[in-house]
């Protein structure tokens, strides 16, 4: 009698533990903010850049107390989480956050979640191409571009105009020529002239994907070469952008300072090099400012050159840098209240046309926004050159939205390659055979 | 009658293995059984629906060139560590097993590799290839040295071996002292009577009676070094240009970053088919060398 008086309470304090699982998802749908009716708002921002966390923070107490009766929360996402896999576990919990930060590949995959937002104001005032992977088939716009960032051959000037003796023009850079004589007249001032780092995401997410957009200024009709690609239909080999594109990474292989044994660079080495002036050259963007800082020496003179791919400086790419929007706010639409998706465009709205929202953006959180009519600016000089470029129209589409796991398996190949262990023919070869997996 | 002692005694055995069933069941079982599940279907690892696809994932596998380098790399990999690892382990334990002075100093240091989890000790020993051995290399021109080891193919598949050896080789050795310590001093004596020296004594009776602990030594590694992740991650991180990327690494990514988690389930299952019939074969065939003291 006693075993059994001890067995039923094992079973009902499992079934206890187990049904309180159970509610608790229960209430958790059930007190959502679409069912409390009242002038009170509470917006939630799931934040996927961990570095803003405290300025985003600051932020949104401006925007509440600009907007009484509105509160916005802001919700980290874990470092190294994918913002991805942290908003899809919300939405399965059923509380999904109002706007959330995601990566622009991931928009898509929220298509049927997301607010239309193609009637906003902004969207008028949004720099030209920052909406196009936003964009649905049928021409609906579903997120706002949060943050730019570019990259190309950062430069150091004293060390460049050392070696052109005076001043050094970014602009006089057109023609792979160019930049060939340029690697010479560093060298003869008996510093190296350029350091290709090694790393997978560097060659394979940015170096290459270059060749990518310079295969036409048209959105769709770069869209198209890829989708030929995966069927196989592109000959690469006969690609003269992309060769162009390697015969220039041919002759930053040649004169790289890591000549000897080029896999065994680090990122952390780039920094140094540049900051130092031991090297003029570095393919990388303008996310490495905080680190070449630590080792500034010319007080803050670099910019950005862009890669050049053939000898003829009108073709498209030799004076444009890369340039992306890299991430994106989207407004869900399923689990929020009418009210509660009003406030977060408001929210979009303060960030674009309130003084302190461009000031939150531009000098609080070293953001490079993607709108025209935000004219402060920036506050790090390799933020200046891309905003130049910007300014200019001056910019290709950087490639953000590829498969997966294009940066770490074509990165790959293009390592090999540095490191001579393939020839551009079978470099080629494994890209269209990548390509081809993704059916 | 029976029958209510069959029940009676089912509830007293559900009571005290009851709770550890249940966790076992949804932690192991389910979670295996679902992942078998999914090897059918085309998840990509985050979306909230997938669709049922057959033998699909399977097919994938067998044409996955890159799926069977790697099981080639880690089958290498595997054989090296295993047979390193039991060679110094058990050479450790022989010498710490006989006179000399401190012992359990010796056997403390030797066995602390083993307490420093694989990614910190991925990282020390990146510093250590990278740009200590570096820095060596330069100083005293030896050209072994000179380049770092984590650049080169060849040369990085080995610091996965030479650290795995240094990391394991300490705990196996504990597990060979306790086997030595085991061994019935008069057969050895009778032995050196008998006029059979150190090496004789080595090979007519300690390895024969060690044949327990080999086993339970050689399993563990076997089974260590197929299902290695964190060291490959930490140390080399696949690199050079994936020639170092072992197999475990390899599904890991093919479902989380190429997200084909159907796929990946796949060839996990493959492979712990493999390693569940080479761990079987070894168990099988060393239990048969058993012999009685």
């Amino acid at each position: 009698m006693r075993k059994l008086k001890m067995m039923s309470a094992a079973v009902l304090s499992l079934s206890l533990l187990l049904s309180g699982c159970g509610n608790s998802t229960k209430e958790g749908q059930s007190s959502d903010g679409k069912k409390t009716a009242s002038s009170e708002v509470k917006i939630t921002l799931l934040n996927s850049k961990g570095e803003i966390q405290a300025q985003l923070e600051e932020a949104a107490k401006e925007f509440s107390k600009e907007n009484p009766g509105t509160t916005l929360e802001v919700i980290p996402a874990a470092a190294g989480q994918s913002p991805f896999e942290k908003v899809s576990s919300m939405y399965a919990a059923g509380n999904a956050p109002t706007i959330s930060m995601v990566d622009p590949g991931d928009v898509k995959k929220f298509a049927d979640k997301a607010l239309d937002l193609s009637n906003e104001k902004w969207v008028k005032d949004a720099i030209d191409g920052s909406l196009d992977d936003a964009k649905t088939e049928d021409g609906k716009i579903l997120a706002f571009p949060f943050a730019v960032e570019g990259y190309g051959l950062i430069y150091n000037k004293a060390v460049l105009d050392k070696a052109v003796g005076g001043n050094f023009d970014p602009a006089s850079i057109k023609t792979r020529k160019d930049l060939a004589e340029l690697i010479k007249k560093i060298q003869k001032t008996g510093v190296a002239s350029n350091l290709q780092s090694p790393m997978d995401w560097s060659l394979g997410a940015h170096y290459l994907t270059i060749g990518y957009s310079v295969q036409s200024n048209k959105f769709e009709e770069v869209e198209a070469f890829l989708t030929n690609l995966k069927e196989g239909k592109e000959d690469l080999t006969k690609n003269e952008k992309l060769n162009g594109l390697l015969d220039t990474f041919d002759l930053l292989k040649e004169n790289n300072v890591n000549k000897k044994d080029p896999m065994s660079g680090t990122y952390e080495q780039g920094p140094e090099l540049l900051g130092k002036g031991k090297v003029g050259l570095w393919f990388m963007g303008n996310w490495a400012w905080p680190q070449i800082k630590g080792f500034d020496t010319t007080n803050g003179n670099y910019g950005f050159l862009p890669v050049p791919i053939s000898d003829n400086p009108d073709d498209y790419g030799n004076s444009q840098i890369s340039v992306g929007v890299t991430k994106r706010l989207i407004i869900d639409k399923e689990q929020n209240s009418p009210e509660q998706q009003a406030a977060a465009k408001k929210f979009l709205e303060w960030l674009v046309y309130n003084e302190k929202g461009q000031d939150f953006l531009v000098n609080k959180a070293n953001i490079i926004p993607a709108f025209k009519n935000i004219t402060l600016e920036p506050q790090d000089p390799l933020a200046k050159s891309i905003k130049a470029y910007m300014n200019n129209n001056k910019t290709l589409r950087s490639m953000v939205t590829l498969p997966p796991d294009h940066w770490s398996q074509v990165g790959a190949f293009m390592q090999q390659y540095l490191d001579n262990k393939i020839d551009r023919k079978q470099l080629l070869k494994q890209i269209e055979g990548y390509w081809k997996s993704q059916q | 009658m029976s029958s209510q002692k069959f029940f009676d005694r089912l509830k007293v055995q559900l009571l005290f293995s009851g709770p550890t069933l249940f966790a076992f069941f949804t932690v192991v079982i389910l979670p295996f059984l679902y992942g078998i599940y999914l090897t059918f279907t085309n998840w990509d690892g985050v979306s909230t629906s997938h669709s049922f696809v057959g033998m699909k994932n399977y097919l994938a596998v067998l044409d996955d060139a890159a799926f069977w380098t790697s099981l080639y790399k880690t089958m290498k990999y595997v054989l090296l560590t295993v047979i390193l690892i039991n060679v110094v382990g058990f050479f450790l334990a022989y010498m710490l097993t006989t006179e000399i002075r401190a012992k359990n100093l010796f056997r403390a240091g030797f066995f602390t590799p083993n307490l420093i989890g694989g990614i910190i000790l991925g990282f020390l020993w990146q510093f250590i290839f990278s740009n200590v051995l570096v820095y060596i290399g330069e100083h005293f021109k030896i050209g072994i040295f000179s380049s770092s080891w984590l650049a080169d193919p060849d040369k990085a598949f080995w610091t996965l071996v030479i650290v795995t050896t240094w990391q394991y080789s300490g705990y196996m050795m504990v597990i060979y002292i306790a086997g030595l310590m085991n061994i019935p001093k008069e057969l050895l004596e009778a032995a050196s009577i008998d006029g059979a020296n150190a090496f004789v004594r080595l090979r007519k009776i300690i390895l024969p009676l060690m044949v327990p602990s080999f086993i339970v030594c050689v399993f563990l590694s076997l089974q260590r070094g197929f299902m290695v992740y964190d060291l490959n991650v930490a140390l080399t991180n696949g690199g050079p240009y994936k020639s170092t990327q072992l197999v475990s690494m390899y599904v890991y990514q093919k479902a989380f970053l190429s997200q084909k988690y159907g796929a990946g389930q796949a060839e996990a299952f493959v492979l712990f088919l493999i390693v569940a019939i080479v761990t079987l074969i070894q168990v099988y065939v060393s239990k048969k060398r058993e012999v009685e003291a």
